[in-house]
This record gives structure tokens, C-alpha cells and sequence, in this order.
């Protein structure tokens, strides 16, 4: 059990004991400041792993990581938590997936992941609810915040995708339209390559509307201006063109990789390749071009012929050769909190310890630009506190923080099991 | 009765049973017989060594953890297990810091019927042209170059049930094979392993017959449709009784015109055959439980049980087996209700039968994982369960509901030499199995490629 001592006035003490009682019941208690001390710290960062260390979390941001050595004799936090030697870690990221779009898969009118209509444009953040069953669940895998991915429809692009932290709380949604998802490769009807040449021409057409629009900029001409404003879908091509947002493209066979390298030199686009199984035959190629990749570190299989290279020791071929991995989860939105045994199972087949974590935390950060992912001075205070080593079966999350505020991992699934456990002589409908 | 008198009534049966067959007068044609196995097992154990492995931790599947024990096998059955075994002629393989388990047993897979890759040409896992396609056989759609089979193997799967889909009432015949190599079906069978039948409940059903405006649409008429095929198979199995009698009694009946649908559910009847039903919901297994209680015959094994732990009881008391995933939810609405203590709930009650299965070739290549979480999260919530608990899952368990714990998943003497040497815990997430046996021969080395299987498929693909 996790100790928690309060070292302010006891009028400060006794408004906190309720609230930390309250974490039982409603989840989430005040952002107060926290002083975790004594821990195993994964920064993610330069320090690397710190022992002994003490991190203070104020205001929902982290504000100190100290080591043991210059770890101040008084800390003046609302509540100490000692981690008694646990290893604490940034919270992870989730990405490529519908969570808080879709509550059941089969259910149509739960699902808001896809639309035949949408376009690159189209944003899914309007959708999410952070109520749904799957958030907290999630929270069991110590996941603290997720980029969510719309699933799109006729469209050459999927739309675009947005940032969650999993608070449950209305204002989950940290950043919208925050890149966009194109998905390539095998087609059941017709060829691939009539998406990749559409591809091209739509940012060939942009750079030459820009150049247009420049000039035009330049005439006097009111309505030549006007003419020449881009259009919604325009905007966000530009966007992708100025390297604002990354484009984030599922192929796996290697002409298809190599095709997105191309046209990633030719625009100077931030691209990002999804799935990626071939990526092992063109691991130069990838490292050159600096092109992240998330994958799955279970997909082993040869789903299709375009993932005839799909192995388990993939992502130890890459991570090696230097190029940046995310881990994502296989299939769909429902048991996002496994990902971290994924890892389990990525350095068994020979990713190290600090890459697996790495592919959960900053990797992710850094490409979806977010001030999370690290245990730094000033990031974001999305913290897992973990019984043991947080890839094995047998750990659990002690404690998380999202935006510095203790939040429980307690789920729908911890009430169902409680009320089948419950001794009752009354219908189980009574035992809440 | 006394013995002379006995001997009196047999002559008696005996003068009457001619009498009547000289009274018949008739000639009788040759008898009608169904041959049950037509496709016959051509399995042949893999060249094999007696083996003597040394210092294991061993979890035997019957429940019993054993430090330090060393395991005998010879002629590819266990031939020993204790501590300080002494073998001569054999090859002695050191086990010390690692672990043995029976081999893995997945009663729940569509591997060589839902292929990689998964093309048009081999998706013939379901034949959903009708609710009711008793008469047709998993074994054969089985592709035994998928290349999932090799990967089951590299996770310690040693027997597999491969079944049929869930999108009809029922399904038809499943078929039980040895996870070794093979370019034809035939030669994986595992030998005397009964066959199973598919049956499904609710939405799949429902969902697929009522968008095509048949029946069933609702789940009342899933039943319906349980009921009206039971009934026709009763009258069918009385037609096949009484056409023996007749025969046996000198008469000369006309037999039954064969229905290949209705020899599958007279199978289930006569108890030959055993029913693996895709149910997620109490109040839905509750029912399965009732219809075979009608119709005289064992409703069988729940595969995706995910509201078993509502009714562990009920189904431990029927002699249920329930075959389950950790954590798996939410794709479905009767999928909802997941707790991932459910195998650990229903694995609590005496005379239970819980299993992991996996249904996913993801997911069987670390079926040890799978019951390495429930372990863990039922023991965080108040359970106390051990190693030597959460392997039964997915051993002898899992053997039973096949039919076939009399030959494997457990480490006793006398048993298939079917095990896997781990390098560690095998419910840790780093475990591997380092070397696989089937029947005493080795099919796995994670170290010598010459025990690492390649499918055809794959071979040349650059």
C-alpha cells in the first residue's frame, strides 16, 4: 500500500484526508502539490534513470526532479508519497486507435470513429467522450494520454487526429486536428498506385495554388485575392506542407515506404509511417530520411503479402539502427492498457529496456509534440507509480497522476467483479 | 436368477431369434453402417529421443508445482518424474532455472481455415450459407502451410482445436490436430481425439440470418432453431436404432437415408461427438445448459464465456467446461460485461473446467501470458492462486474439454511426452519456450534452426 503523509497544518490535513478519500469514489481529487520521493525514476530524459530520486509534481506540471544527493531535507508539498524504491515513469501514450470515439465495436450508434463523408478535414475530437467505459480501464495500463485516430471513410484521407489525456473530465481534449492519417498500400479494389499518384498531385496542385496565391498577393486586384483564398482541405495541405503537422501513413510493403520517403524529400513533409512491416528491408533508407515509425511489437504474422517481413525481432532491427519507434496497440480501442506487456514482449525479442519505454513515452511526445513523455522540469505532470517492473504481468499501477492530479484506475470491470463476489441472500441487482 | 436357469432363458433368446428370422423369411441385404472416420489420422510421431531433463521447476497441469525435478520420457511417453532421476541411453537435457510445463493446448483456433495471409482464397472458416451446416468438417479447409501454425508452436502449443466460425446455430464438425509440420491435414490428427461441434449463440446469428430476412433474427428464434434441429436429429437417431434392431433381429429393414447434418447432431446424442458452443451471456448459457438437458445430450464446452463468472456455480454443477479470454471486451454488446478475474471466478467453484483459449493467432503464440493475467489481476483482487493453478487452464483443462486428458495435458507417467521447456516462469512476460516436444520428439528450438519450421509459403519470398 502506498503511504501517504501530510505534512501541512492539520486545518490543511483535514481538507485533504476527504479528498483523498474521495479518489475511491469520484477518481480524481484538487491538484494539490506532491512531492514523490524515494523513487526509481525513468526520466526519459537526459538524467537516464535516477535512483532514490524525488520528483514534485505542483500546479500539473512537474517542477523538480531531485536526486538522492541533493534532495532537500524539507519538502513542503501538500501530501508526500513514498515510493519506497518503485519505479516511477512518465504515464504512457496510446496512439492510432478510436478511444472515446467507440464504445462497442458492433454497436453503430456508439461508434464515432468513421464517417463515409469524411475527409481530410474531418475532426473526431467533437466526438469523444470521456465518459466512456474504456477510459478508465485504459488507466489500468498506466496509459495518461492518447492520440486518437479517426478511421475516416471514402476520402483519400482519414481526417485528422487529436490529443486526450484520459482524466475522464470534460476538457480531456488537449490538442485537436494535430495530424493527418492517410492509409495506403493493398487495395481490394483497383491499385495502389492511383493513391500514391493522388497523393503527389494533391501537393504538387498545392504548391502551385501557394505560388498563385503569392502572386496574387502581390496585385492590387481585391477579388484576385479573394479568388485565390484556400479552402479547408487546402489549408490543411499547406499545413503539411510547411511541415506544421505530420502526415501519418499506414503502408506496410516496401515500394510503399520507399514511395512515402519520396514524396516526404520532394515536400518536406514530417512524415510518420504506421505498420511499416517491410521497413526492415529499407532500414537505411528509413534512418536517412528520419521517418518515425509506430508499429505494433506483436504483428508477426504475414497478414498479407504486403507484410511477408512481419517478425517479432523488427522492432530490436530498428530501434537499433537508430530510427524512432512507437508502440501502438494491435487491433481495436478496447484493451489499449496491454500495450505495455507489448513491451514486455519487445525486449524479450531484444529491444532494451529504455527503447521499449521510450516507444511508450517520449518517441510519442516528440513526434505528436506533446509536453508529456518525459520526467522533466516543466513537462506535464502525467506520472505511473508501478508496483514492480512495469512491463511484467504481475505489476499493477499503485498510483497515476494526470496533470498532477491523482486519478484511480478503478473501473466498470472492478464493480461487475465486486458485485459477482459479493455474498448476498438478495438478486445480485442489489449489491451495488 | 440362478445359473442353470440363465442358461435355460439364453437357449430360449436363442430358438426365438432364429425362429423369428426363419419367420421373416426374408433375405437380408448387407448392413447399412456409418463409417465415423473417414478421413483418418496418418500422424506419425517425428524421430524422437528418450530424454532426461534435470533440475526443472515443473508444473505437472494436475495442479502440483515440483522444484528441482527432473522428467523421463521414453518411447514418447512420460516415464517418471521426481527428484534425482537416473536414466542411462537416454540424452540429459539441464533444466536448472528453467521451467517445464505440459505441452499447451488451445481449444479455440482457426488457424489453417482463416489463414495468413488472410486472402479471399483461403477464408473458408465459416460456410454461412445456412444456419444449420452441421454436415460440414473444419478439417477440411484446414491449410496446414498457414504459416500461424509455426508461430503457435514457437509458444509452446503442442494440441490445437481448429473450428469452424460462429455465424450459423451451428457451425459444424471441429477437429483436434498435433501442432507438427505437415502438408496434409490428415497427418496432424490427433488419433482417437473426438470430434467437436460448433454451435453459437446470440448476435452473430441473429445478426447475420436477419439482415438476409431468415430465421433466426432474434435470439428467441436462435433457439427455436437449436430446438427444431435437435428434434429432427432425435427422430433421426430412433431411425438408425430401429434399423439396427430390425437388422439385428434377422428382419431386412430399409435403412435411413444418410444425412450427413443430422450424423453430426446423432453424434452429440450418442455422446461420440461434443459440443463446443461460441456463448457469451449467462441467461444465454443458462438455456444451451437446458436444450441439452431436453434433448439428452451434455451441452459441452462455452467458448467465450465472458459472462461466465456470472453463473460459475451453475456451470461448474452441470459439468461445464468454459473456455475464456483475460481481457478481451467491447467489440460486441454481449461482449461488454468483462472482469478479468472471470477464469479465476469460475476456476474458484469445485468440480469447475475454466480455460484460456485464445481464437487469435496472435494471441496463442503467448496463450501462457494470457493466463499469466488472470493470475495476476484475480490475485491483486483477493484470489490466491499459483503457477500450479493457472496452467490447468490451458493443459489439462483444456485436454478434458476435448476429450482427450486421458492421453495429454498433464505431466504423469504414462502420458504423451507433449511439453515445453521455458526459460523462465512461463506467466512471466519475458517467458519463451525454449524447446517443444510432441509425443518425446522434438518440433521447436528457439536456438537450432533446424527445429524452426518454415511454411512453404514462405519459402523464396524475398
Amino acid at each position: 500500500m502506498k503511504v501517504i503523509q501530510i505534512n501541512k497544518p492539520i486545518l490543511n490535513a483535514l481538507v485533504t484526508i476527504p479528498f483523498v478519500l474521495c479518489a475511491f469514489i469520484t477518481s480524481t481529487v484538487q491538484a494539490k502539490s506532491t512531492a514523490i520521493t524515494h523513487a526509481t525514476v525513468y526520466t526519459l530524459a537526459g538524467e537516464g534513470t535516477i535512483e532514490n530520486a524525488t520528483v514534485i509534481i505542483d500546479q500539473g506540471k512537474i517542477t523538480q526532479v531531485y536526486s538522492s544527493d541533493n534532495t532537500p531535507e524539507n519538502i513542503n508539498t501538500d501530501e508526500i508519497i513514498d515510493a519506497k524504491g518503485r519505479i516511477l515513469t512518465p504515464g504512457f501514450i496510446g496512439s492510432m486507435n478510436s478511444l472515446g470515439l467507440v464504445e462497442v465495436s458492433a454497436v453503430a450508434r456508439s461508434r464515432d470513429s468513421k464517417d463515409k463523408e469524411a475527409d481530410i478535414t474531418f475532426d473526431a475530437s467533437l466526438a469523444f467522450n470521456p465518459k466512456s467505459t474504456l477510459i478508465a480501464y485504459t488507466r489500468k495500463g498506466g496509459i495518461t494520454s492518447n492520440i486518437v485516430a479517426p478511421q475516416g471513410g471514402e476520402d483519400l484521407f482519414a481526417g485528422q487526429s487529436f490529443v486526450v489525456d484520459l482524466s475522464g473530465e470534460f476538457n480531456s481534449v488537449t490538442d485537436r486536428q494535430n495530424a493527418v492519417i492517410v492509409h495506403l498500400g493493398a487495395e481490394t479494389k483497383g491499385s495502389r498506385a492511383l493513391k500514391l499518384q493522388a497523393l503527389d498531385y494533391k501537393f504538387e496542385d498545392a504548391q502551385k495554388a501557394l505560388a498563385k496565391q503569392a502572386l496574387a498577393n502581390k496585385s492590387k486586384d481585391k477579388k484576385a485575392k479573394e479568388d485565390k483564398e484556400p479552402k479547408r482541405d487546402e489549408l490543411v495541405i499547406n499545413a503539411l506542407l510547411a511541415g506544421e503537422k505530420p502526415l501519418i501513413a499506414y503502408a506496410d510493403r516496401a515500394t510503399d515506404l520507399l514511395a512515402l520517403i519520396a514524396l516526404k524529400q520532394k515536400y518536406g513533409l514530417d512524415l510518420v509511417l504506421v505498420g511499416a512491416s517491410d521497413a526492415v528491408l529499407i532500414v537505411d533508407e528509413i534512418v536517412a530520411a528520419n521517418v518515425p515509425i509506430i508499429l505494433s511489437a506483436i504483428d508477426n504474422l504475414p497478414s498479407s503479402f504486403d507484410s511477408l517481413h512481419a517478425n517479432l525481432s523488427n522492432m530490436a532491427m530498428l530501434t537499433k539502427a537508430g530510427v524512432k519507434v512507437i508502440l501502438a496497440p494491435e487491433g481495436d480501442s478496447h484493451n489499449i492498457n496491454r500495450l505495455r506487456f507489448d513491451a514486455g514482449v519487445a525486449v524479450a525479442n531484444g529491444v532494451s529496456r529504455i527503447d521499449a519505454l521510450a516507444a511508450l513515452t517520449a518517441n510519442v511526445a516528440d513526434v505528436f509534440k506533446l509536453n508529456s513523455g518525459r520526467i522533466q522540469v516543466g513537462k506535464n505532470a502525467d506520472l505511473v507509480l508501478w508496483s514492480a517492473d512495469p512491463f511484467e504481468l504481475s505489476t499493477k499501477v499503485d498510483s497515476m497522476w494526470i496533470n498532477g492530479k491523482s486519478i484511480s484506475t478503478r473501473s466498470r470491470q472492478d464493480d461487475l467483479r465486486d458485485r459477482y463476489l459479493t455474498k448476498s441472500d438478495m438478486p445480485k441487482a442489489y449489491s451495488k | 436368477m440362478n445359473h442353470a436357469l440363465f442358461k435355460q432363458s439364453l437357449m430360449v433368446a436363442a430358438v426365438s431369434l432364429s425362429l423369428t428370422a426363419c419367420l421373416s423369411n426374408e433375405k437380408q441385404d448387407e448392413k447399412v453402417t456409418i463409417n465415423k472416420n473417414p478421413f483418418p489420422s496418418t500422424y506419425k510421431i517425428l524421430p524422437q529421443q528418450d530424454t532426461l531433463f534435470t533440475q526443472a521447476t515443473v508444473l505437472t497441469g494436475t495442479g502440483e508445482r515440483i522444484d528441482n525435478a527432473d522428467i523421463l520420457f521414453v518411447d514418447g511417453k512420460i516415464k517418471q518424474i521426481g527428484v534425482g532421476l537416473n536414466a542411462t541411453n537416454v540424452e540429459v537435457i539441464d533444466a536448472q532455472g528453467k521451467w517445464i510445463t505440459p505441452g499447451i493446448i488451445d481449444v479455440h483456433s482457426h488457424l489453417g481455415v482463416y489463414p495468413s495471409p488472410s486472402v479471399e482464397s483461403h477464408s473458408d472458416g465459416n460456410e454461412m450459407s445456412s444456419p444449420n451446416t452441421s454436415e460440414v468438417w473444419a478439417e477440411h479447409s484446414v491449410w496446414p502451410q498457414d504459416p500461424g501454425f509455426q508461430a503457435a508452436r514457437a509458444g509452446g502449443i503442442t494440441t490445437l482445436q481448429i473450428l469452424p466460425g460462429s455465424a450459423n446455430l451451428f457451425g459444424g464438425r471441429g477437429v483436434t490436430l498435433k501442432n507438427v509440420p505437415s502438408h496434409t491435414m490428415q497427418a496432424m490428427k490427433f488419433v482417437d481425439a473426438p470430434y467437436g461441434l460448433k454451435m453459437a449463440c446470440g448476435e452473430n446469428p441473429k445478426r447475420l440470418y436477419g439482415s438476409r430476412k431468415q430465421m433466426p433474427s432474434t435470439r428467441m428464434g436462435n433457439v427455436a432453431g437449436y430446438r427444431a434441429a435437435w428434434a429432427e436429429a432425435a427422430e433421426y437417431k430412433r431411425a438408425w436404432n430401429k434399423y439396427d434392431a430390425d437388422y439385428a433381429a434377422g428382419k431386412n429393414p430399409l435403412a435411413p437415408v444418410r444425412d450427413l447434418e443430422l450424423d453430426t447432431l446423432m453424434g452429440v446424442l450418442d455422446g461420440e461427438v461434443l459440443v463446443h458452443n461460441h456463448c457469451y451471456k449467462a441467461e444465454e448459457m443458462a438455456v444451451m445448459i437446458d436444450i441439452g438437458k431436453e434433448f439428452n445430450y451434455h451441452s459441452g464446452t462455452f467458448h467465450h464465456g465472458i459472462e461466465a463468472y456470472k453463473i460459475a456455480d451453475k456451470l461448474a454443477a452441470n459439468g461445464n467446461c468454459v473456455a475464456m479470454w483475460p481481457d478481451w471486451w467491447g467489440f460486441k454488446m454481449e461482449a461488454y460485461d468483462m472482469v478479468e478475474e472471470n477464469v479465476a471466478i469460475v476456476d474458484s467453484v469445485k468440480n469447475s473446467c475454466a480455460i484460456v483459449h485464445s481464437d487469435s493467432s496472435t494471441t496463442i503464440q503467448r496463450l501462457n501470458q494470457e493466463a499469466g493475467k488472470v493470475l495476476y489481476r484475480a490475485n491483486d483482487n483477493g484470489f490466491e492462486l499459483k503457477e500450479e493453478d493457472a496452467i490447468k487452464w490451458i493443459t489439462a483443462n483444456a485436454a478434458k474439454s476435448l476429450g482427450i486428458d486421458d492421453k495429454t495435458g498433464s505431466l504423469q507417467a504414462g502420458k504423451n511426452a507433449d511439453l515445453v521447456l521455458w526459460n523462465t516462469n512461463p506467466f512471466s512476460v519475458y517467458a519463451q519456450a525454449e524447446q517443444v516436444f510432441v509425443d518425446g520428439a522434438k518440433v521447436y528450438d528457439r536456438f537450432d534452426e533446424k527445429y524452426q519450421a518454415k511454411s512453404d509459403f514462405l519459402l523464396g519470398q524475398k
